[in-house]
């Protein structure tokens, strides 16, 4: 039985046409330990269509895709490996641009 | 055939007389066209001592070789003058269908200068100009005038570029208006023409453009095509429009909220992308060979109208603290309505919230308040009550009641959407810009915040001063051709000088397209200097220097302008106080 204790729980937010594939704001139980990839295996999983949306090939994310932990970009943090923290916020971004 | 429309009309307004000269060689080989041919003809005609409404100031409306040629985003113009908001040598640049109708009327550009009698427009009509009577139209909004000079001419395919009433009353950030909805809109360009008593532009006409190589055009257009279509950003831009950036700024909390105070929004949602694609959006909408179609046409309630793009959106909604999202697409269109420049217009507003509510100044106007936000836009665009005061600009209303630090602004224009404390390169881009107050004169945001062409790292400084040096001259380049600054979120150097190589005829490759984009922005600078400006002006407002921000990942961080500066200054060849060199000058072939 695994202890609550040894469970975190995240915010995901989707944004742009990532909305189309997924909800646009959930809450994650994770175990301790997980990290953005681990999230994103559970995403997937869970979203059809989503995978296609954001990795180019396993393990490498699509050209433009941001993907920030409490609003720093994880590319500056440690990539795919970046370990997440209960109560993190993940904001997810298809490219988009403006100006 | 070189791209080129091959003339230049001189409307001298005091004489009421337009002279037309072919389009001279060295001017397209030196500076290509667009913002290269304004900021190079403007300078050489105009006295740096001027005063930017009085009758010696010049406007000048250009055209690039790119614009009208069937090239996918080919579609800009950009309108050169003196800004009577910043003082500099600016040039603002506008899309729509305008441009192009310029050239098949026969122009690559336009030379206003003088003031007239009485309001005049200016008609382009296939090869001939001449200056019409415009009395009737003063007072007139945007649209208003564009619908009566299409029906005095009873003719549908003419296009027109006006001013509004804000630009009659001489607003420091009246715009100007093509097409009722597409503004040159930064810097009081707008100002200029109603100090000239130029009410508007009207082009018609179908002459030729063609290229120099049309077969070898076709095989480059659809290279871009292809770049364009398949590009990840280009179709979010398609999709939601510029303003889907107010979620990514915010989630990066870098987007400035009640004046800067902070940067973060809260109800950021009610005024993004997404909620105006699901709520009052009715169609996108593109310019000339536009592909992407990132305009907004919306409808709500009696309102219709385009807008709001993301910087308005930012600047009426979170910079205000107002999150109804239909009063900000609803003061979006009363600046296309009156002509007001529609970053300025909301950032003096919430300039004047805080100080109103810091007890500054005696307003009843508070942060959150959209009726009272929409009351100030018309008494601007008026100059009525407070809005007379307004009319000058946040820097000049913050300074008459002591309090300078409220205005956020450099060189006296108003600052963009984006928080510089959590962008460096973006603060330096900004800092450094020869217009004053500006994110198109050298987009960092791109490579700094949607990781394009690659990701920098926002907090970081190192590095940055040569990333904004080739984004400033690259955009001065951009602005020349006629193409839209969007296509470089897909396009590269080469690209573009390909283009510009198989529709001029001229060599050019990607080291010379910078070059000239060097030229062109060198040109400013010199021209500023002789104007006043200098190193001191080369900054930002003291609250992004020196109050760190206090949210989110770059909490505790503020914009660390001395670990860049000098650097910027010795990658350009400048001196310490920021004058180009004798040595850089002749690289570039100034005087």
């Amino acid at each position: 039985m695994t202890n609550i204790r040894n469970r975190i729980n995240v915010t995901v937010k989707s944004f742009a046409t990532l909305r189309e594939v997924m909800d646009a704001q959930i809450r994650m139980d994770l175990p301790e330990g997980a990290t953005i990839r681990s999230l994103l295996a559970e995403l997937t999983g869970r979203y059809e269509g989503l995978n296609e949306l954001i990795f180019a090939a396993p393990d490498t994310l699509r050209d433009f895709i941001n993907i920030l932990k409490n609003g720093r970009n994880i590319h500056f943090l440690a990539g795919l490996d970046t370990p997440l923290d209960d109560r993190d916020l993940i904001a997810l971004f298809p490219p988009v641009a403006g100006g | 055939m070189d791209g080129y429309a091959g003339k230049i009309a001189y409307a001298d307004l005091s004489a009421g007389k337009v002279t037309i000269k072919p389009t001279p060689p060295d001017l397209k080989r030196q500076y290509i066209g667009g913002r290269g041919f304004g900021i190079r003809l403007l300078t050489d005609m105009v006295d740096p001592k001027i005063d930017p409404l009085g009758e010696k100031n010049v406007v000048v409306f250009a055209a690039g070789p790119l614009t009208g040629t069937g090239i996918p985003l080919g579609s800009r113009y950009e309108v050169s003058t003196i800004s009577p908001l910043s003082g500099t040598a600016m040039s603002a640049n506008s899309g729509g269908v305008f441009g192009w109708k310029m050239k098949k009327a026969g122009f690559d550009a336009v030379v206003v200068t003088g003031k007239a009698k009485k309001p005049v427009y200016l008609l382009l009509d296939s090869g001939k100009a001449e200056l019409r009577d415009a009395a009737g139209l003063w007072g007139k909004t945007t649209g208003q005038v564009t619908n009566a000079i299409t029906d005095e001419l009873k003719d549908k395919s003419v296009r027109v570029s006006c001013i509004g009433p804000a630009g009659e009353k001489l607003v420091l950030f009246a715009c100007i208006i093509n097409e009722k909805t597409r503004a040159a809109g930064r810097g009081g360009a707008g100002a200029v023409m109603g100090s000239k008593n130029l009410k508007a532009i009207a082009a018609r006409g179908d002459l030729p453009i063609k290229a120099a190589d049309e077969e070898q055009l076709n095989v480059i257009k659809d290279r871009v095509r292809k770049k364009i279509e398949e590009n990840g950003i280009e179709q979010a831009l398609q999709k939601y429009g510029t303003a889907v950036l107010v979620n990514i700024i915010n989630e990066n909390y870098v987007l400035p909220t009640r004046n800067f105070q902070s940067a973060h929004f809260p109800a950021a949602e009610k005024v993004s992308g997404e909620t105006m694609a699901a709520t009052i959006l009715k169609q996108n909408k593109g310019c000339y060979a536009c592909i992407v179609k990132c305009g907004r046409v919306c409808e709500f309630d009696s309102e219709a109208g385009e807008g709001p793009e993301y910087e308005p959106d930012w600047a009426f909604g979170p910079d205000c603290g107002i999150d109804d999202l239909k009063a900000v697409a609803r003061a979006n269109n009363i600046c296309n309505e009156y002509g007001l420049d529609a970053i300025s217009a909301p950032t003096t507003i919430a300039c004047l919230m805080e100080m109103a509510e810091k007890g500054y100044v005696k307003h009843p106007i508070r942060f959150g308040d959209a009726k009272g936000m929409l009351k100030l836009v018309e008494q601007i665009a008026k100059r009525e009550d407070i809005g007379n005061e307004l009319a000058e600009g946040s820097f000049r209303f913050a300074t008459k009641y002591g309090h300078p630090e409220c205005s956020m602004s450099s060189k006296r224009q108003e600052l963009p959407a984006y928080d510089p404390r959590g962008i460096q390169g973006y603060g330096l881009a900004t800092a450094t810009s020869v217009r004053g107050g500006d994110h198109v004169y050298g987009y960092m945001i791109s490579p700094e915040i949607l990781g394009s062409p690659e990701k920098l790292d926002p907090y970081v400084t190192k590095g940055k001063a040569g990333w904004v040096k080739t984004f400033q001259d690259m955009t001065a380049a951009i602005d020349a051709s006629g193409m839209c600054l969007f296509t470089s979120f897909a396009l590269g150097a080469q690209d573009y000088a390909d283009l510009l190589a198989a529709t001029t005829g001229m060599e050019i490759d990607a080291a010379e397209l910078l070059k000239i984009g060097e030229r062109i922005w060198n040109l400013q600078k010199l021209y500023n200097i002789k104007r006043g400006f200098g190193r001191k002006d080369d900054t930002l407002p003291s609250r992004l220097l020196n109050e760190p921000l206090k949210e989110g990942a770059p909490s505790g961080q503020v914009w660390r302008r001395d670990e860049m500066l000098d650097e910027y200054y010795t990658l350009r060849g400048w001196d310490k106080e920021g004058t180009p060199t004798k040595e850089k000058r002749k690289e570039l072939g100034l005087a």
